[in-house]
């Protein structure tokens, strides 16, 4: 379930970090998730590069304070754009489960 | 420990290697990161941890795969475009020397002329509208993490427009060299035939530049699929 989400859990780390190599995205999500997501921390880097070839994400390479080569990802409008509806998505969706387990009542569409 | 990793995922990522020598300085900071935060001081504890933590290397590169599937039948797109262009800009040039040394088709042969030109205009507009077409689906499509069906079939349409693009390419390469060859018969050889010769030579290499990006989107597709199976 979790790797269904993975597009939008990077981009709402990015969107809270700000621009990050993929270990601060890593530390990020596991922060704010209080380490409730366990997945294997590489699989971050390929979603890292596909959201980038959706023009999601840019990235640019900069030299570490270890000297090392690090590359940088920045959101863009069309990745903040996508965030903004993935949450919409995902709130309706889990209201909607919330709903369905709590055993509350829909709200009546004021039409 | 981490060296041998990284040996290790480059190696998976052999087919693509721009990319594996991208991914590796990028895992690379991030394993000396991980180990450089980890509390417990012993280095190869905290290597062993790092690269545990990181995950099987094997099941990286195909998911990398995916991202240079992709990667590569956008550029295929883009080189479709490019290859249009090209042979148009090819094609002008050449008309624009024939009318600069004032050569024509002979009135024995500009019916044959007339119906051949015809082919070749229809032909090239052709490739212009599906090869513009097959660039504008494959960068709007979404990629997603697994090489799922949607996106086969996907890749599928795609590769039938750049099939298509290339063929209506064939037909309008070889009414212009019916066209050359109609022309240039009967005018004695000189220097003067160098430029519809090369730009002719030109086509027919721009025309080959896509049918091996097609081919090559193809056997990466073919490769991803397998990647993704093990």
């Amino acid at each position: 379930m979790l790797k269904g989400h993975l597009d939008m859990i990077v981009l709402a780390a990015l969107s809270a970090a700000g621009p990050a190599h993929g270990y601060a995205v890593i530390e990020e999500i596991k922060r704010r998730s209080g380490g409730a997501f366990d997945l294997p921390e590489g699989t971050i880097y390929p979603a890292l590069h596909r959201l980038e070839l959706g023009g999601l994400l840019k990235s640019s390479w900069m030299t570490a304070d270890s000297g090392r080569r690090r590359r940088v990802y920045t959101l863009t409008g069309t990745g903040n754009r996508a965030l903004v509806e993935r949450r919409a998505i995902w709130k309706q969706f889990s209201d909607a489960i919330g709903n369905l387990l709590g055993g509350a009542r829909p709200r009546e569409n004021p039409a | 420990m981490i060296a041998d990793y990284l040996e290790q995922l480059e190696r998976e990522l052999c087919f693509d290697r721009s990319l594996s020598r991208c991914v590796r300085q990028e895992v690379e900071d991030h394993l000396w990161e991980a180990v450089a935060a980890d509390p417990t001081g012993n280095t190869l504890q905290a290597q062993r941890r790092a690269i545990a933590n990181f995950g099987d290397a094997g099941a990286i590169a195909a998911q990398f795969a995916m991202v240079s599937l992709a990667r590569q039948s956008r550029r295929a797109g883009v080189v479709a475009v490019l290859v249009v262009a090209s042979v148009f800009i090819a094609m002008k040039a050449r008309l624009a020397w024939y009318a600069a040394a004032q050569w024509a088709l002979s009135d024995d042969v500009r019916a044959v002329g007339g119906l051949v030109s015809r082919v070749d205009r229809y032909a090239f507009l052709l490739s212009v509208i599906i090869g513009l077409g097959g660039w504008l689906y494959i960068r709007s499509r979404q990629i997603p993490a697994g090489f799922d069906p949607a996106y086969r079939s996907q890749l599928r349409r795609f590769v039938l427009l750049c099939s298509a693009t290339a063929a209506a390419l064939v037909v309008s390469v070889i009414s212009d060299g019916v066209l050359t060859a109609l022309l240039l018969h009967g005018l004695e050889m000189s220097v003067a035939f160098t430029v519809p010769i090369a730009s002719m030579t030109i086509e027919a290499g721009c025309l080959g530049i896509l049918v091996f990006q097609i081919r090559r989107v193809t056997r990466r597709a073919a490769s991803t699929a397998a990647l993704q199976q093990t």
